[in-house]
């Protein structure tokens, strides 16, 4: 029995000097404080870092101003009050100082007096769980002879719910929130202007053409699924051009690549059908779906649009390398094409393929444009508003960069750069 | 794995690279094979990843160690399946709203950041160095915010081109034809090598150790093309074009 005990120890021992050794140990902490050879370092707090989801410590001391160029601190971390530290960092006595902190002026009050430093606790112990304790302490060697030494402090990790670094995100959002709702009744009241946009003019063309030979139109959705803003809008227009089918009853056919967007399209093309007043005409194959792979997908849409030989084809939403592939059979066969992408690197194979082509925004806009609703239009005209934030702030943002760092206005600069931080 | 398999493999890798390639030249029978195996394939192994990558370690898994909550997120997914029973379809609505609401709280705030934010301060933070700058630089930073103003403005749907604004609007498109024009080249680049890739193959396959599978099948194919274009039944369209 003792034997076992024994022996159950001596495993337990090698297992623990194991997990030690391989979280690549520093000399143990010393329980009793540095000795009086090392000065101590005063003012040493850790606390839980702001505004995040708790998974990171902020560690916060006096700058010392006796610390020359060659003074390098060294951070230490540990789930235990004594013993098993890790090294979290190391950096010169002139790095990480308040300033440095990567927050705007809203949510960080850095000074030049201290250093800050953030540290990524899974980066050391994995998944963070909440409200857990961990313990730090620095040191400050000159030329590696240790110079001074803090006493370990514990923090408990702690998730946020309000994020005060996104305030500007928030504001933004709220703004466009207001004039979203502006924009509604405004429409509603008087009407918003929408400028031509020419590719969309000819989508009665290419239908009337297909019903003149009595050959289907294909109109494909892309290949994302149903909450990417292309494939949103793609299913917008899908419903006039649908509308317009059924009126000159010719007929429509969409292959699909996701299931989700066949089971909305189903439900807008049977609504357009209706609206047209031909729920008659109206077949539950106008959508079907093929294949989620994606070059097997255009091998198979390739192959219809070759043996079908459609007089038209839209192109509307999100697609990637397919694009060419699909866009270059429809133009082989005669086909009018119409494509509206917001995929920047296919939108070149789109122009060389198809006769019309919608670029990015113009894609949101058709469903708009088409329509005529006044809530579409609204999210038209809020979109107008986000470009006009983006031009004047970019114009008058450069001017007072520029200006404020010819002159050396620091604060300035870093105003407006915070004004602006993304996440 | 034996000599044999790695026979096969290469006559097969051969063959199916050179029937899809065969649709360049016009639809067979060859590509239509190629196509459905190439169908039934993908469509195989995307079920293969649901189950194994999907259901068993994120359904199946917690809930036979007692994770119960799973079965809320898995009950709305089964919610769409619905849709094939008409009665019962007005059920697949609720695991449809989730899924748009979802994408919408996910994309707005990550579209806001991304489309304005980023836009903004990747647009101006170069001039902030100004101080430091070199001519060409602060030109260069300069013509980017330019053509950031005059893309947007051609982008911008309120107002008719006209005029002034028809000119900025021009310019605008101009800056896009120049980045499409970079964008064309790079992709042509990518699909080339890809290109060489299956050259690649083909050469691997086409040497004596796989008994010519290359040359072998590349003359079967052009064999069968000739006979059919004298001795196959002409279709609608092509005796439409003789006349």
């Amino acid at each position: 029995m003792i034997k076992n005990k024994a022996i159950c120890t001596l495993v337990l021992s090698i297992f623990t000097a194991g997990a030690v050794f391989a979280a690549k140990p520093v000399p143990a902490a010393k329980k009793t404080p540095p000795p009086a050879s090392v000065a101590a370092i005063s003012g040493f707090t850790a606390a839980d870092m702001p505004y995040d989801v708790g998974g990171a410590a902020l560690l916060r001391w006096p700058v010392n101003p006796a610390d020359t160029p060659d003074t390098v601190y060294t951070v230490y971390t540990s789930t235990l009050a004594s013993g098993g530290w890790v090294k979290a960092d190391e950096f010169a006595a002139s790095a990480n100082i308040g300033k440095d902190v990567d927050m705007p002026f809203w949510a960080w009050d850095g000074s030049a007096g201290e250093h800050a430093l953030k540290v990524e606790l899974n980066s050391f112990f994995g998944e963070v769980p909440p409200e857990a304790s961990y313990h730090f302490r620095i040191s400050s060697s000159e030329k590696g002879k240790l110079a001074a030494e803090s006493l370990p402090v514990e923090m408990t990790t702690k998730g946020n719910w309000f994020r005060l670094d996104r305030l500007n995100n928030l504001v933004l959002l709220v703004v466009i929130i207001i004039v979203f709702f502006w924009a509604v009744s405004h429409a509603k009241r008087k009407g918003l202007f929408i400028r031509r946009i020419a590719g969309l003019d000819a989508i009665e063309e290419a239908i009337g053409r297909a019903t003149e030979m009595g050959k289907p139109i294909f109109y494909l959705t892309g290949t994302q699924p149903m909450s990417t803003i292309s494939t949103i809008a793609s299913t917008l227009i899908l419903g006039e051009v649908a509308k317009k089918v059924a009126q000159y009853d010719s007929y429509i056919k969409i292959p699909h690549y996701d299931p989700i967007v066949m089971t909305v399209c189903k439900e807008v093309v049977k609504q357009s059908y209706m609206e047209a007043g031909r729920p008659d005409s109206y077949r539950e194959d106008h959508n079907f779906f093929v294949s989620q792979d994606q070059f097997s997908y255009a091998a198979s849409v390739d192959g219809m649009l070759e043996r079908e030989k459609p007089a038209a084809v839209f192109f509307m939403g999100y697609f990637s390398a397919e694009a060419l592939l699909l866009a270059e059979v429809g133009a082989t066969n005669g086909a009018i094409q119409i494509a509206g992408t917001d995929a920047e690197g296919q939108l070149p194979f789109f122009f060389t393929a198809c006769d019309y082509t919608l670029i990015g925004e113009e894609l949101y806009a058709a469903g708009a444009y088409l329509s005529g609703e006044p809530m579409l239009k609204s999210a038209l005209k809020v979109q107008d508003f986000g470009k006009l934030v983006v031009m004047l702030s970019v114009f008058f943002g450069i001017i007072a960069v520029a200006i404020g760092a010819k002159m050396h206005w620091d604060s300035l600069v870093h105003v407006i750069l915070n004004m602006f931080k993304a996440y | 794995m034996s000599e044999t398999w790695m026979i096969a493999g290469a006559w097969l890798s051969a063959g199916l690279t050179i029937a899809i390639f065969s649709f360049l030249y016009k639809d067979n029978p060859f590509f239509k094979i190629a196509e459905h195996l190439y169908l039934g394939a993908g469509m195989g192994w995307l079920f293969q990843v649901s189950v194994f990558s999907v259901w068993g370690p994120k359904i199946w898994t917690p809930v036979s160690h007692g994770d119960w909550l799973v079965i809320i997120p898995s009950l709305m997914g089964i919610s769409l399946l619905t849709q094939f029973i008409p009665k019962l379809s007005w059920i697949s609505r609720y695991g449809f709203t989730f899924i748009m609401g979802y994408g919408s709280g996910l994309a707005i705030p990550a579209t806001l950041s991304t489309d304005f934010m980023s836009q903004i301060l990747g647009t101006v933070q170069p001039l902030s160095l100004m101080a430091s700058m070199s001519p060409f630089a602060i030109f260069n930073a300069l013509l980017v915010a330019f053509g950031v103003i005059c893309v947007l403005f051609y982008f911008f749907f309120s107002v008719e081109h006209k005029g002034h604004f028809q000119k900025v609007s021009n310019i605008g498109i101009y800056f896009l034809m120049v980045y499409f024009g970079a964008a064309f080249g790079n992709t042509v680049m990518a699909r080339f090598s890809l290109l060489y890739g299956r050259f690649d193959s083909l050469y691997a396959s086409s040497s004596a150790r796989n008994f010519y599978a290359t040359q072998i099948i590349l003359a079967g194919m052009v064999i069968y093309f000739v006979l059919h274009s004298f001795f196959g039944k002409k279709g609608p369209a092509e005796g439409e074009a003789a006349h």
